[in-house]
This record gives structure tokens, C-alpha cells and sequence, in this order.
């Protein structure tokens, strides 16, 4: 009895199968037909229309944002969300094939270069107005041509808990890196925090770019002209840090685990001084994160021989795909999403920090953003440190940077050799450009 | 003897538990651990405070990330049960011509889907990228699960077909000498007679389509296909690493798999059975 | 006539999958493998014959790779097969609730191999991880250990999370081969008066060998596909990279498609090797 039940059942989910399979053919017939009413929605955007955004998360405006947006302009915005991560392998497939993924796309400073060089993405127009309140913006442009519009900021700002440095009886806040170096010291020598600086290691970009800020706070240079390394100013950073790791400043954790973990030590109390995101403002005040609030405070990065006179940004930018067939609509949609109004609105809802710096001043400035310290002096120290851009090998680049301060990390090498692996990797990467 | 063996039996039970479950249960922990404390350097296993809100959260519909994660479980369920319903029957008629028919090139056939199972992703996706642009068939939970299909039809095949080979011939030509035809015979004799490797090849299936991630991720990651196992990696993002959350979401997620699991448990083990005995 | 055809009608479904969405792009992957194809400069993509595999072999980081690869399917292999027919002696015991031991084995079966990775991070995590908390905790030791600091502890211990994983389908088919062999044949061989390790040898382990054949192709298979694991446990760092891992970066992050495709074609080459193999014994018991 069960199996005839059974024999039925399986009888039936192959006419089932059979019909699927039918379906299938209705569904590649349907395709063509849904192409058509894209493409009417395409011709439609003349007059409004669609466009596709695809971003992570954190970028996604809210559904009132967006219905106001469309009010105001007739374009209607579908969303598509992706891990940060993931973005970047979509662009490259889809790019492969030829195909737009999106409209409008995340981009990220870091992606620039390549995906200029592979002729992704359409240059925007932008006001001189808006170039010189928004510093990140020479982030994102390539000889002359801006690529991306930057709506999220991150810069390097110092942190360091204010009570652990009276415990350990320190009266002021680190000038240099080496006064940081010396108070970490002392901090470790009395017993009041073992690990205090917490500082990426691990075989993870934050790593590489860890190395490049400390170096430009440090010596106001990293790369020569030509796109190598600055031989003086590199060494004395990768140094730095091996002299750190050495003397057991550094958690040994750093090593291995993820270089957000690194940070996040400061929020624990489990490090004292870290040089990280912007967004560790907010994360110091925020209960759920942070255990040990009032006690960091956000100050200028420190440089050599008083605080530094540059700092490096790492923002977000929106871009128009090459391959979109809504350009239009979407620099409009661009333009709209970063306004300053927009840029007020996007903090208090998705704690975007604001590109335009008249914007980010407002917001310290009525106290939206709390516990800012030194945060709105630092943006304007805002300077790219790459002369010609973001190189197209930037990839590949960072790749053998944090391999190989991993491996002085974890003792496999010295300062010297591990300076020696990344630059001839560079010299190499520049050649072949 | 008998009470060494019992003891031996009892240790082995307990290391097999531990060492299976034990990770299941750290990361309940830490799925209900505060954030700030689980970076804590303390070497106390427990959290001082136990907080449910990652559950909450995630279990809730109406928050954001409660609804994706649903979602990414029911776009999962979706492509699983469209697999399933594909594969099985594309399966069973191929293992049915090649361990009961006689034709020309049933080796070398049989030789180059065996083959296939070797095949790493990597070594398709693009030129599949492509594919589907060209047909449109992106971000289609049908096309999605024609791919997973076509990654464990090797598999079921090969199962399927040596269960059939332990099918008596005697049985099929008696139904052939009754004036059925070999379809017939085919849907009367082999198939009811099968089901267990059947139920044992479609759990095996879906155990495997169900934390597929490379593949859903190029070709249907929009928010209407996406599975739970990207869902899940989506909650490690560039900024902001949510351990809790984390934890919690992979908690959820084998629920599912590891329900039916339990359920037609029974199946796995008698379907592949008599795979190899002769008849 | 009709006899002729239904065959082929009948694997014309399996054919047209396999064919469009496995062969093609196999092929298509091929003959990118032969181009100069970098995404980043589009207007520079020609053949160059077999020049991406020259440059691919010749490198250091590939065989490093390769070496990495080799270790963990070693390493994966033996202790799948050795673990996944302990577990399923185990299993075979005729106890109350054997059924529920059976639901706990498959688990970690139903894990996303990121999950899986994210979920061992978690045990060894060199700061605040479990294991670190429980070594201390006994007295062990008094400083966290960097499980994941040195190339080969690297390695054990993603092999050892992959072999975690694949347990689960080697038990169960060693626990169907065990349980296909009729008792007869184990009374028989009693009374003849052979020893445990004899039947073992003539009975269980020759009946049991098609059995573990598919476990360990699987195995196998999984093994040299490692890769969400890998980055979950260390990242792209070049300490614990394999060769699919290389594949990756070179194709996604350095946007080299040439290379990389070619990177991908000695990944299945070295796979085919292995399935032909395979094969070899498959088919043997297929073949009656």
C-alpha cells in the first residue's frame, strides 16, 4: 500500500517535472517579453523612467527617501542589494559579459583605478562648488574625470582612552608617533593595558592601507612620482610597526584575526590607541558596541615631529556604469543622493558620514554628531596619496603589501625584507603598466 | 569484555557528540553573547549577560534583516524543491538507459557525466555568466536550480543506477512479455520498487544545492533569489563584522536542512544500501 | 527500432543540462585560457597560444599553491575515510535513539562550507577563540596560541574543518556498505572460526570497497574545491592560499582572465587525474 502511495507520488512529480519543463519553455518565452517592457521602461526614462542601484546596506536610502526622489523627478529607483565585498566580483563578471550590472553602482576608492582602466564607468559631471567643499572627491578622479561621486566618508582619525592614560599618570594626548610608541610603553610597563595599540596584521587590505597612512602621517609621502614606493618613508613605517610588534605592544590576536576585530580592541578597552575609521565616533558612543564610553577620544592623527599635516580618506563613491542605458537618469539620481540636504538626511538614517564639509560642520556643529573631537579638523587635512590616482594594479598592489607585512608579523621576516618583497612587487606592477 | 567493549562504545559516543556539536554550540553562545564582550579577554566560556536580540531580530519579519533572512530561507526552499523536481526523474531515466539498455556510446556517455563531478565551479562560471545574459535567464530561480541540476546529476545518477542494476531483469521482462512496453515497464516495475534511493538521492541533493554560494551569487543575488548562505556572509560586511548576528543567522539556517534531515533519515541509509549487492 | 531510440530519448534531458551548462562553458573557459585577457586593458586581448600556462607553471606562487592543495587533499582523504567509517561503526550499533544519532551526524553536512569556516574561526580565534579560552582556562597554557599563524598549522586546521565536514557523507555510506553485507556471510566466516581482524580483511572491507570508493571520489572532490573555508579561516592571505584560491585572485581581484582561466584549467587537469582513477574503480562495480 505505502508503495503504491509512494509509486504515485513519484509518478506524479514526474508529470510535475514534465510540466516544469514545459514552464521553462513558457518562462524563456516570457523572458523576451519582459525584455520588451524594460526596454519600454528604458525608453520611458526620458520622462522619468527606471533605473537599477546596486550597493551594499549601509547605502540603501529609505523608502521615503526614495519615493520623495521619484515625486521630484519621475525616476523610479529599484534597489539591489549586495554584500560590499560581493560587489566588485559582480562588476568584474558582468563586465566580462559585457553587460551593465546596475545603473548606478557602488564604488569604492580602492576600485578606481581598475575599473578605469577597464572603461567601466562614465565620467560625471560635477560644479567646481561642489569639488572644493567634498576633499575625497580627488579620490575618485582619474586624469581629470571624475568617476564617482563620494557619499560616505571615512578618514583616518586617532583614538586613544583618555582614563587609561590618567591611570598610567600620561598628562597629554600623543603629538608624534613616537610619543605614542613611548606612552604605549608605559602604559604596557604599568600593568594598566597590555596591548594598547591596536594595529591590522593580518594578510587583509586594512592591513596595506594601515601601512600607507601611517607612512603619509609620517613622512607626508608614500609613493614616488612614478608610482613606487617611497623607499625612506615606507622602511620607517614598516620599522615602526616592527618595533611594536616586538615589543609585544601589538596584541599578537592582530595577527590573524581580521584587522575590524584589530580595531574594535579600542571599544573594549583591550587597546588604548588605534588610527582608524570615522566611524569609530559614533561606535564610542553607541552602548551596544562599546564598553567603555566617555573614556576615547577622537584627536588629529600625530605625525614626526607634531601632529600630521595630511590625513588618507577611504570613501565610498556612486558611479554610472558604462553599459547602462539610463545614464541620464542615473547621474541625476547621483547628483540627487549626494546633495548636501540629502547628505543630512542619509546621516540621520543610515549614519552615512557627509562628503561635503560644510555639511559634516553642521552636523558637529548642532551637536548631531556627539563625541566628534577632532574629527572636523582632521577632514579638512584631507590629501589623496597617490600622485597619479589610484593605479589600475592597486589589486594586486595591496595583495602583496599585506602578505608581506603578514609575514613580518608573524616572524618570517624583517622590516628590510618585507620591504624588499612589496617593492619589487611595485616596480614590477609599474613596469608592466 | 562485554563491559570494556560498553565503555569503549560510551567514550567514542561522547568525543563523537562533542566534537559534532561542540561547535554548533559555541556559536549559540556567542549568537547570544554581547558584542563588546566577546572581545573581552577574559577565559570565562560564558557571557556575563545573555541577550536574545540577534534572534529577535532576525526571526521578526518586519525588521529589515528578519525579512531577508526569511527571504534567502524561502528563495533556498524554492530553487532546492525546483531542483529536486528536475533532477530526480532527469536522473532516473538516464540511470535506468545506462544500467538497463544496451547502446552504442553508453560508456563513453557514462564515462563523461562521471567525469563532470571533478569539475570546479570556478572552471564554468564565467562563460555561464554569459550564458545567461545572453538568454536573460539572471535572477531566475528556475534557471538557478537547471545549474544546480546539472552539478549533482552526476551523482544521482551514478546511485540511482546502481540500485536499479540490483533490480532482478527477470521482474521487467516478465512485465515486457505481459505486452508492456519498456516505458511502461519502466514506470511499473522499476520505479515503485525504488523509492528509497530515490528519497536517499533527493536528500542528498538537497543537503547539497542548500549551502550552494558561489554559484547563486553570480548568476541570482538580487534580493528575489538570493539563498540563505549568502544572506548569511552578507552579514560579515567591509565595516562592520556582526559575530552575534552572524552566529545566530547560521544557527537558522541549518534548521531547515537538518529538520528533514531528521525526517527521512531512515532513507539515506537503505536507498544507497543495495547499491552494490548483486541481485 | 523504437528500442533503438529510447535510450537516447531517455538521456537526451541529462545531455542537453550537462551539455549547455557544464561542456560548454568548459570548453569556453579553454579557449580563454589561450587569450591575453586582463580587464584592465580591454583594448589588448589576443591569442597567445599556451603562453598563460608557461608563465602560470613557472611561478613560484603556483606551486606553492599546488603544494598547499596537495596537503590538504592528503591529509582530508585519510582522515575522512579513517573518521567516516569509525563514525559509522558507531552508528551501526543497535541502540535507542540511533535514529537521533544519525540527524546529528548529517549536521554538519547541512553547514554552507562559509558558515563552516566562520563558525572553526570561532573555536580558533587566536585572541578570545574557544579553544584558547578552555587551554587557559585548564591551566594549559598561559599565553592565547596563534592557531592560525604558521603555514602548516594553517593548513591541519582547514583540512581538519573540511574533514569535519565531509564526515557526514562518508558515514553514511560506509554505514549503507555495512549494512548491505548480509549477516549470513559474518555467521559463516564465525563458524569457519576467523577472528575479528580476518573477517575485516575477506569480508568487510573488499564488500565495503565500491562503498568507499564514491565516499572518497567525493572527498576527494571537496577537497581540492576548498575555498570558502580558506578565506573564512585566513583570508587571501598567501600562507594557507590552494590553487582555487590563486585561481580567484588572479581572475577576480587581479583581473586576469587569461591567466586565471588557465590557472582553473591545471586545477581540473590535476582533478582529472585523480577521476580517472576513480573511474577506474567506479566502474567496476557498475559493471557486473
Amino acid at each position: 500500500m505505502k508503495k503504491k502511495v509512494l509509486s504515485m507520488f513519484l509518478g506524479l512529480s514526474m508529470i510535475v517535472s514534465l510540466a516544469a519543463g514545459c514552464s521553462g519553455g513558457n518562462a524563456s518565452e516570457d523572458t523576451p517579453a519582459d525584455a520588451e517592457n524594460t526596454e519600454t521602461a528604458a525608453e520611458e526614462s526620458s520622462d522619468g523612467g527606471s533605473i537599477t542601484l546596486m550597493v551594499p546596506d549601509w547605502a540603501i536610502p529609505t523608502e521615503e527617501q526614495l519615493a520623495e526622489f521619484k515625486e521630484e523627478s519621475g525616476i523610479e529607483v529599484v534597489v539591489n542589494e549586495v554584500g560590499w565585498d560581493d560587489i566588485r566580483d559582480k562588476m568584474v563578471t558582468a563586465a566580462a559579459g559585457g553587460q551593465a550590472v546596475a545603473d548606478v553602482v557602488e564604488v569604492d576608492w580602492s576600485w578606481v583605478g581598475e575599473f578605469y582602466a577597464a572603461d567601466w564607468l562614465e565620467p560625471l559631471d560635477v560644479s567646481d562648488e561642489v569639488k572644493a567643499d567634498m576633499p575625497t572627491m580627488e579620490t575618485f578622479t582619474k586624469d581629470g574625470k571624475v568617476l564617482a561621486v563620494p557619499y560616505a566618508n571615512d578618514y583616518r582619525l586617532s583614538y586613544y582612552n583618555t582614563k587609561q592614560y590618567e591611570d598610567a599618570g600620561i598628562k597629554d594626548e600623543p603629538q608624534t608617533w613616537e610619543e605614542v610608541y613611548e606612552n604605549c610603553k608605559t602604559l604596557k610597563e604599568k600593568g594598566v593595558c597590555d596591548y594598547p595599540f591596536a594595529l591590522p596584521l593580518n594578510a587583509e587590505e586594512k592591513t596595506s592601507t594601515y601601512l600607507m597612512w601611517l607612512a603619509y602621517t609620517m613622512n607626508g609621502v608614500v609613493f614616488n612620482d612614478d608610482g613606487t614606493l617611497n623607499r625612506d618613508s615606507v622602511l620607517a613605517a614598516l620599522q615602526y610597526e616592527e618595533k611594536l610588534i616586538k615589543d609585544e605592544l601589538v596584541d599578537p590576536a592582530d595577527k590573524t584575526s581580521s584587522g575590524m576585530d584589530a580595531y574594535k580592541r579600542i571599544l573594549s578597552g583591550s587597546a588604548n590607541f588605534l588610527t582608524g575609521p570615522t566611524s569609530f565616533v559614533s561606535k564610542s558612543t553607541n552602548e551596544e558596541e562599546c564598553s567603555v564610553i566617555g573614556q576615547i577620544m577622537p584627536i588629529l592623527v600625530p605625525g614626526k615631529d607634531a601632529k600630521a599635516t595630511v590625513t588618507m580618506a577611504l570613501p565610498e563613491g556612486l558611479g554610472v556604469t558604462k553599459f547602462s542605458e539610463n545614464k541620464d537618469a542615473a547621474k541625476k539620481f547621483i547628483k540627487w543622493y549626494t546633495s548636501a540636504d540629502m547628505q543630512e538626511n542619509l546621516n540621520a538614517s543610515n549614519t552615512a558620514i557627509p562628503t561635503l564639509n560644510s555639511v559634516l560642520k553642521k552636523l558637529i556643529d548642532d551637536g548631531t554628531i556627539k563625541n566628534a573631537g577632532a574629527m572636523m579638523e582632521e577632514a579638512e587635512l584631507i590629501v589623496s596619496p597617490f600622485p597619479g590616482g589610484v593605479p589600475s594594479y592597486y589589486a594586486e598592489m595591496s595583495n602583496a603589501m599585506y602578505n608581506a607585512i603578514n609575514k613580518m608579523a608573524l616572524g618570517e621576516m624583517n622590516a628590510e625584507e618585507a620591504y624588499a618583497e612589496m617593492e619589487t612587487k611595485v616596480a614590477e606592477l609599474v613596469k608592466a603598466e | 569484555m562485554k563491559v570494556l567493549k560498553k565503555i569503549g562504545y560510551i567514550i567514542a559516543l561522547a568525543l563523537f557528540l562533542t566534537l559534532t556539536l561542540g561547535p554548533f554550540i559555541w556559536t549559540f553562545i556567542l549568537s547570544v553573547t554581547p558584542e563588546y564582550a566577546m572581545m573581552e579577554k577574559t577565559s570565562g566560556l560564558f557571557p556575563d549577560m545573555v541577550i536574545y536580540d540577534n534572534y529577535r531580530e532576525l526571526l521578526t519579519e518586519g525588521t529589515q534583516r528578519g525579512a531577508l533572512l526569511i527571504t534567502g530561507i524561502k528563495n533556498a526552499l524554492k530553487a532546492v524543491g525546483a531542483a529536486l523536481l528536475i533532477g530526480i526523474p532527469v536522473a532516473m531515466m538516464s540511470a535506468y538507459a545506462l544500467s538497463r539498455m544496451e547502446f552504442k556510446g553508453r560508456k563513453l556517455i557514462k564515462n563523461l557525466l562521471l567525469i563532470t563531478m571533478i569539475i570546479p565551479v570556478m572552471a564554468t562560471i564565467i562563460p555561464l555568466f554569459r550564458l545567461f545574459v545572453a538568454r536573460q535567464w539572471l535572477d531566475d530561480i528556475f534557471w538557478l536550480s537547471i545549474v544546480y541540476v546539472s552539478s549533482y546529476l552526476p551523482m544521482a545518477t551514478w546511485l540511482i543506477s546502481n540500485y536499479f542494476s540490483t533490480i532482478p531483469k527477470e521482474l521487467e521482462e516478465a512485465a515486457l512479455i505481459d505486452g508492456c512496453g519498456r516505458m511502461a515497464s519502466f514506470l511499473r516495475i522499476i520505479v515503485p520498487s525504488s523509492y528509497p534511493i530515490i528519497l536517499s538521492a533527493a536528500l542528498i541533493m538537497f543537503l547539497n544545492t542548500w549551502s550552494q554560494f558561489q554559484i547563486p551569487l553570480i548568476l541570482a543575488s538580487s534580493l528575489e533569489t538570493k539563498p540563505v548562505a549568502i544572506v548569511v556572509s552578507e552579514f560579515m560586511t567591509k565595516d562592520s563584522v556582526q559575530y552575534g548576528l552572524t552566529a545566530a543567522a547560521g544557527i537558522i539556517a541549518v534548521v531547515p536542512p537538518a529538520a528533514t534531515a531528521l525526517i527521512f533519515r531512515r532513507f539515506l541509509i537503505s536507498g544507497m544500501m543495495r547499491g552494490s549487492v548483486k541481485g | 527500432m523504437k528500442n533503438k531510440i529510447l535510450p537516447y530519448l531517455l538521456l537526451a534531458p541529462m545531455i542537453l543540462i550537462m551539455g549547455v551548462l557544464v561542456f560548454y562553458p568548459i570548453i569556453a573557459t579553454f579557449s580563454y585560457s589561450l587569450k591575453k585577457w586582463k580587464l584592465t586593458a580591454p583594448a589588448d586581448i589576443r591569442f597567445v597560444g599556451l603562453k598563460n600556462y608557461a608563465v602560470v607553471l613557472t611561478s613560484e606562487s603556483f606551486w606553492y599553491s599546488f603544494r598547499n592543495t596537495v596537503f590538504i587533499l592528503a591529509i582530508v582523504v585519510v582522515l575522512t575515510t579513517v573518521l567516516g567509517f569509525l563514525v559509522s561503526v558507531l552508528l551501526n550499533v543497535n541502540v535507542k535513539g540511533a535514529g537521533i544519532l544519525l540527524a546529528i551526524a548529517i549536521l554538519p553536512w547541512a553547514l554552507p562550507p562559509y558558515v563552516n569556516g566562520i563558525l572553526w574561526k570561532f573555536v580558533f580565534s587566536s585572541g578570545y577563540g574557544f579553544m584558547n579560552k578552555v587551554l587557559i582556562g585548564l591551566g594549559l597554557i598561559s599565553q592565547p596560541v596563534e592557531w592560525l599563524g604558521s603555514r602548516w598549522s594553517l593548513l591541519l586546521l582547514v583540512s581538519l574543518v573540511v574533514t569535519w565536514r565531509s564526515i557526514p557523507f562518508m558515514a553514511l555510506v560506509c554505514l549503507a556498505g555495512r549494512q548491505s553485507i548480509p549477516e549470513g556471510l559474518y555467521e559463516a566466516a564465525r563458524i569457519d572460526g576467523g577472528n575479528t581482524g580476518t573477517i575485516f580483511r575477506t569480508i568487510t572491507l573488499p564488500l565495503m570497497l565500491p562503498f568507499l570508493g564514491i565516499g572518497i571520489t567525493s572527498a576527494s572532490v571537496t577537497a581540492i574545491n576548498v575555498f570558502d573555508e580558506i578565506i573564512a579561516l585566513s583570508g587571501y592571505s598567501d600562507l594557507g592560499k590552494n590553487i582555487l584560491v590563486e585561481s580567484y585572485l588572479t581572475t577576480f581581484s587581479f583581473l586576469d582572465f587569461g591567466k586565471g582561466s588557465a590557472v582553473t584549467y591545471l586545477v581540473m587537469f590535476f582533478a582529472g587525474i585523480l577521476g580517472v582513477f576513480y573511474l577506474r574503480s567506479l566502474n567496476k562495480e557498475v559493471e557486473y
